[in-house]
């Protein structure tokens, strides 16, 4: 058996790709000879045999093209994936796109927010009810979850009762000649809120803001507030409910709340996504097309080839330790393609990666600013003339 | 898998490089033309020897210092050498070394006195795979014959004076 090796003559054979992604790219078949030149040349051919052959190199080329697209697509998943996410992905590719950063995600991401808050979110609200009796406090949840056949535990959210009037809208002696309060206050009976026929002496805004909080404090210490408490599903009502008519066997009423199914705060975090962009493992980017790669992204691809090559040619020479020759055996150079090619495909990984980062659209933007504060610096260095007229 | 036919002709391929691309060392070897070569009674080729060749090689050479001794006839001169032949060059040149061929290194012809065929990578001779008299795979190691190598070829050699020898080209004799 004789396995020839690399013989200086690279002929483009469509079957020496593994994948053969870019095999009906032109430019890729004229580069797979021109890299199987150049890499060899590096690797000391003609003076020094390589023990590769074209379809290693030609294997290694595509490899490189494919990591560099990786890098780039990686790039722009990480720079794109909340703009993405949720977009049905058949019959779409994004190697060729520009895409335009919307809200969607964001908005989902926070919708969270807005249900704890009850502006918003995807969790639905329920309206529940307690008939309140006289002189009773505490009433349990959790029984009342179980009369109305509700399953698994509920959250109240909101819990409906008699506040003090607020102090912008009482009547509070509006004829006393200064400006809050009342009828007058409340924007009623179109006086804007600046008094009674008395006098219509506009007062500073903090002072009624003052008015206001005098008298929302004073209601607040000196009358019973009405509020609750929830602990371990015993809602407990203040201050204690009496009847409206004062006897303490009537009906008192019903305290309504709104509550929230806790399951259904789970399962919404959960939306079947069937068809669409979920993760960054189906956004439909594909293969980076090798005849619109420009010069720069080609040479970097270049020196991971050579990279790769080495890194080939250390595994091949370095299977045995030492090689026997007649009577005797010798050492090759193993460690050192080895030692390299990971040094440099190192290097030129964080190099692409550096400045892709550097074209990120934060950074774009961070440097557009500092661009805009460099022009207005050197503005400012023009002198200002003083036209008196 | 090591020391397969694959890997063997890696070895093949780097052995030549570094003995045809960087060591360099060569030497000719005429072979005996035992069949055309009238002996005497004694065994002796009085007359003249025949040779096959020169078939040239890229070797890997051992010399010893040259001596001068001193005997009857005034001060000789010897050297050994030993020279070590890639086999697969000679399968490719259908060549085997004998005793009593002739190897020509630097302007001096020395005598091959010895041949030594044991050098085996991974301890291995691949023409002996063990199979069975009838020729059925060795029954605890089939295809033994795609492992190792025999790789070298050891031909030791004295130096001869070329008067001795009267290697020349053969136009030159007429």
């Amino acid at each position: 058996m004789n396995i020839p090796i690399y013989d200086g003559n690279p002929i483009w054979n469509p079957n020496a790709t593994a994948f053969g992604f870019y095999n009906n790219d032109i430019e890729f078949q004229l580069d797979c000879i021109k890299v199987s030149r150049f890499i060899t040349t590096r690797l000391g051919y003609p003076l020094m045999d390589v023990e590769l052959q074209t379809s290693s190199i030609f294997t290694a080329f595509e490899e490189a093209i494919t990591m560099y697209g990786n890098e780039l697509y990686a790039y722009l998943i990480r720079e794109n994936v909340l703009d993405l996410t949720g977009l049905p992905y058949a019959n779409l590719d994004l190697t060729e796109t520009i895409i335009s950063p919307n809200f969607e995600t964001i908005i989902r991401l926070s919708e969270q927010y807005g249900e704890e808050a009850g502006v918003g979110g995807n969790v639905t609200w329920y309206k529940g009810s307690i008939p309140l009796t006289s002189s009773v406090q505490d009433y349990d949840l959790k029984v009342w979850a179980k009369d109305q056949g509700i399953t698994g535990s509920i959250e109240i959210k909101r819990v409906f009762f008699q506040e003090p009037i607020p102090a912008s809208a009482r009547y509070l002696a509006p004829f006393d000649g200064f400006g809050f309060g009342g009828v007058a206050a409340a924007g009623l009976m179109d006086m804007g809120g600046f008094g009674g026929a008395g006098g219509f002496l506009m007062m500073p805004l903090n002072y009624d803001m003052q008015v206001i909080q005098s008298i929302e404090m004073n209601t607040q210490i000196r009358l019973s507030n009405y509020s609750f408490e929830v602990h371990n599903n015993i809602i407990r009502i203040f201050p204690i409910p009496a009847s409206n008519e004062g006897t303490y066997n009537c009906n008192c009423g019903n305290l309504w709340f709104e509550y929230i199914k806790r399951q259904e705060r789970i399962e919404s975090s959960v939306e079947c996504a069937e068809g669409l962009i979920s993760n960054v493992s189906n956004m439909p980017y594909q293969n980076p097309v090798y005849s619109l790669i420009n010069s720069v992204g080609r040479q970097w691809i270049f020196e991971m080839t050579l990279a790769i090559c080495k890194e080939i040619l250390g595994y091949v020479r370095g299977k045995y330790s030492t090689v026997p020759i007649p009577n005797s055996e010798m050492t090759l150079n193993q460690a050192d393609l080895l030692s390299a090619a990971t040094a440099e495909k190192t290097a030129l990984l964080e190099r692409l990666r550096a400045y892709f980062d550097e074209t990120s659209r934060a950074n774009m933007l961070e440097r557009k600013v500092r661009e805009q504060d460099a022009v207005l610096r050197e503005l400012d260095q023009v002198p200002r003339v003083i036209y008196i007229g | 898998m090591f020391a397969r036919q694959r890997d063997v002709s890696l070895v093949r391929h780097l052995n030549r490089e570094v003995m045809g691309n960087v060591i360099t060392q060569q030497c000719a070897l005429y072979q005996y033309k035992l069949e055309e070569t009238k002996v005497n009674i004694y065994g002796e080729a009085a007359a003249e020897k025949f040779y096959n060749g020169p078939f040239l090689f890229n070797v890997l050479i051992n010399r010893s210092s040259q001596q001068y001794p001193e005997d009857a006839e005034g001060i000789q001169f010897q050297q050994a050498i030993d020279f070590y032949f890639l086999r697969d060059d000679l399968v490719d040149a259908n060549v085997v070394p004998n005793v009593g061929d002739i190897v020509l290194y630097q302007e001096g012809y020395y005598g091959v006195q010895s041949t030594v065929g044991n050098q085996y990578w991974s301890g291995k001779n691949p023409d002996y795979p063990n199979n069975d008299s009838d020729g059925k795979p060795n029954p605890l190691n089939p295809n033994l014959q795609l492992f190792g190598t025999n790789l070298s070829i050891l031909v030791s050699t004295y130096y001869i004076p070329a008067d001795k020898v009267a290697i020349s080209p053969f136009k030159e004799r007429f």
